[in-house]
């Protein structure tokens, strides 16, 4: 299983690199330490001559004296992928040209993958290994008045007060922005989601270029007042992406073919994930409460046994709740929903859809490396563990412990640790258990 | 509150974080505001639940790097409801200790004391405090003035604060009982400006200097630059020599106004508790050539050489961690996992 590191270079003169580089750092590390380490290689390292290239990647060979340190932590990935910005500055640097082409053709102990960003045309002059691989384009670039709508992203972005004409220019980077993150999430999916056992993905890893695996989105809506959000993410998804949505078009009862194909991705080795439309008549719908209590029943993905302790890894897809009340209605609340993310749904916003497309795909790719992750966790002598990839609530804990009623045992659990409040709780309910997050074990 | 989760093993006791984010130091090595926060976190959580406090001496402005607000959240995040009469009610749970120079506090209005006041106490080191006579006293709607005796009184309230922060101090409050401020424990110190400061001496090097001058644990992580990593080059002096940095000469060289400011106050009589900038540089040197050939002592930290060493130069976050709670572990100022 692939578990990455990503490293996202930019030159120092190039005047988006920075703001780009700190959203793909926010968008795949979403906080409290879930997600892929995001590293920066931008200005050049201490004691490196005066423009000089920044420090070396982890693992990467330079002169005998310029290695890029190791450590425990890093040692445990085995993928590293370079997003590269592209830029003007970047192309006509003799230094950064020399770097990318190393970067490309030498070994290294991990596999690499490199995803090259044009940010203008003069991107396609890098260097032959490079210009070889297909980039990533995010729409609405280059920018004019580039100065302007900085200053403008910033103020938007620090919360200061700005102008219309300020908020729109912030809107028109953000969505540069937005356009690169569903570009990246992409790519991104096909280096990371699962495969089949058969298909074999070269050490060279050319991102773009490697068929898109399997992802199946479920979308779950009641028919009387969830059709229409739940139609217009079924057609985005249609129009837009290669993975197939699956919607029940009739609003019939459980044994509908909806929900084999439900049973059967969910037992697959392939990516599932749900969208459930939560509009007033959700709650009360049973064949949408049967659904989505289906898919947020975890799955036991392994168990391993090492010396006297046991690990068992458990699996969740993501779901995603869009909240599609109109205002001011009533509804019952959907215990089964968790601590599932939730979208409020809006006509208003133009590209709603590809958001929340998006970012399940994102909570996937998430889910995938949190269960990459979870496999390197050791076994404790003694302990049983039971290894989530999610991290954990009350609904979902039920299902995962219900085969060691009354044991002692540890949850381990993605990121950096739930905060206090919320542990209480699981406390509270769950006195027999032990809750660590996989930082806490890791490091 | 579960046992599980937290101890109260640290109560009253208080960990400083001298952390700071300068965007250069961290960039040339990676790294980002992002990546600091993580680390803040990841050091500071595990503190909490044991029942210790922290202190920061940041300010409060919602501005980037600041981390005043990023800690109260985290306090604000694990503290139990105790507000309902239930079995924690009477729990004194970790706070925030902002110790607060004359004149930095007088910008501290009461709303923002009164948001925070479960998470925070804000200890104000007066003109009184810091050991300043009356008839040097500066009334504070004067104390924004560029005066000498303005910026003097300014520098020996940081100096006093910072000498403050290693000793109990008693806080007295008219009507009511007094407020013990425990002493600090250990400090955690990272990145940290060493221009452009208002003190005797880099704010950064003058906490390192008091933390060793009680023989507290101190914690540098000095691979991520600024001025722990200067402390850590005095330490291990890889290059045979001190970083001209902790000369007094080349911050007299670098700023006019510390040189002017300097020049100004020559002839003001200095509290017998704070120490002139070349006292205090001395002494720092001294502690640092101490560390030298004793790591292990002098820093106090419960590392071995070994792990002292890589401390003072990894540039990798999730080892400065590591290596900061093996450390608060063997000092037992962490439980053990």
């Amino acid at each position: 299983m692939n578990i990455p590191e990503i490293f996202v270079l930019w030159h120092p003169s190039c005047p988006l690199g920075e703001i780009f580089a700190r959203r793909i750092n926010s968008w795949l590390r979403p906080g409290n330490g879930l997600g892929p380490q995001v590293y920066y290689r931008s200005l050049p390292a201490p004691g490196a001559p005066k423009n000089g290239l920044p420090p070396p990647l982890h693992g990467e060979y330079r002169t005998p004296t310029q290695i890029g340190e190791e450590s425990a932590s890093t040692k445990i990935t085995n993928l590293q992928i370079v997003i590269a910005l592209v830029d003007e500055h970047m192309v006509s640097d003799p230094t950064w040209r020399h770097w990318l082409s190393q970067l490309r053709t030498q070994g290294s102990s991990k596999r690499r993958a490199i995803i090259p960003v044009a940010l203008d045309a003069t991107a396609y002059n890098t260097p032959n290994e490079l210009r070889e691989l297909n980039f990533l384009r995010p729409a609405g670039l280059p920018l004019t008045n580039l100065n302007d709508l900085l200053v403008a992203y910033e103020k938007h972005r620090l919360n200061q007060k700005t102008s219309l004409e300020e908020h729109q220019q912030a809107e028109t980077v953000d969505s540069v922005v937005r356009s690169l993150l569903k570009q990246l999430t992409e790519t991104l999916t096909r280096l990371l989601l699962p495969r089949s056992k058969n298909e074999v993905i070269p050490s060279q890893l050319n991102a773009v270029d490697i068929a898109p695996p399997k992802v199946s989105i479920f979308l779950s809506h009641a028919k009387a007042d969830g059709r229409v959000p739940a139609q217009r993410l079924r057609d985005y998804i249609y129009s837009q992406t290669q993975m197939a949505a699956f919607f029940d078009e009739n609003d019939i009862a459980i044994s509908s073919v909806f929900s084999k194909v439900l049973n059967y991705s969910l037992d697959s080795p392939t990516t599932a994930a749900m969208i459930a439309v939560r509009s007033a008549r959700y709650a009360e719908r049973p064949w949408c409460r049967r659904e989505v209590s289906l898919f947020r029943k975890p799955q036991k993905v392994d168990n391993l046994s090492v010396g006297v302790g046991t690990n068992e890894q458990w699996r969740l897809h993501p779901l995603i709740v869009v909240e599609a009340m109109d205002d001011g209605c009533k509804s019952l609340g959907v215990p089964e929903f968790g601590n599932a993310p939730t979208v409020r749904w809006s006509t208003d916003i133009p590209d709603i859809e590809e958001q929340i497309v998006t970012r399940v795909i994102r909570d996937a790719l998430l889910g995938t490396y949190h269960s990459a992750l979870a496999a390197s966790i050791p076994a404790e002598p003694g302990k049983l563990r039971l290894i989530l990839n999610w991290l954990p609530d009350p609904t979902t804990l039920l299902h995962v412990i219900r085969n060691h009623p009354d044991q002692e045992l540890q949850i381990i659990y993605p990121g950096q640790g739930l905060a206090g409040a919320e542990l209480d709780i699981l406390y509270e309910f769950f006195p027999q258990i032990w809750f660590y997050s996989f930082e806490e074990i890791l490091s | 509150m579960s046992d599980k989760l937290r101890t109260r093993t640290n109560i009253n006791k208080v960990i400083a974080l001298s952390i700071s984010w300068q965007r250069e130091n961290l960039l040339a090595r990676g790294l980002g505001l992002e990546h600091l926060r993580d680390l803040l976190l990841q050091l500071a959580r595990p503190i909490l639940r044991t029942g210790a406090s922290l202190a920061y001496a940041g300010n409060w402005l919602e501005d980037e790097g600041n981390f005043t607000f990023d800690l109260l959240r985290l306090i604000s995040a694990e503290q139990e409801d105790n507000s309902l009469g239930g079995p924690d009610t009477n729990i004194q749970l970790g706070l925030l200790y902002n110790h607060s120079a004359w004149p930095h506090y007088l910008k501290v209005t009461a709303r923002i004391e009164a948001q925070w006041i479960n998470c925070c106490r804000i200890v104000r080191i007066t003109q009184q405090m810091a050991g300043i006579c009356d008839p040097d006293f500066v009334p504070d709607q004067e104390a924004t003035t560029e005066s000498a005796r303005s910026k003097f009184n300014g520098a020996i309230c940081l100096s006093a604060m910072r000498r403050l922060t290693m000793s109990p101090l008693v806080l007295d409050i008219p009507d009511a009982p007094s407020i013990l401020i425990p002493a600090i424990e250990a400090r955690i110190i990272m990145g940290g400006k060493v221009e452009g400061f208002s003190g005797f001496m880099p704010g950064l090097f003058e906490e390192a200097l008091v933390t060793l001058e009680h023989n507290k644990p101190l914690f540098i992580l000095g691979g991520f630059g600024g001025g722990a990593q200067i402390l850590a080059d005095g330490i291990l002096r890889s290059s045979g020599n001190y970083p001209s940095e902790l000369g007094l000469e080349w911050h007299k060289e670098k700023s006019m106004n510390f040189a002017r400011f300097l020049d100004e106050t020559k002839n003001f009589n200095l509290p017998t508790n704070v120490d002139s900038s070349e006292r205090a540089f001395k002494k720092l040197v001294n502690y640092l050539d101490k560390a030298n050939s004793d790591v292990v002592s002098t820093l106090n930290t419960g590392l071995s050489t070994e792990d002292a060493i890589q401390l003072l130069t990894t540039s990798n976050p999730h080892q400065a961690v590591k290596l900061v709670r093996k450390g608060l572990i063997a000092l037992g100022l962490l439980p053990s996992a």
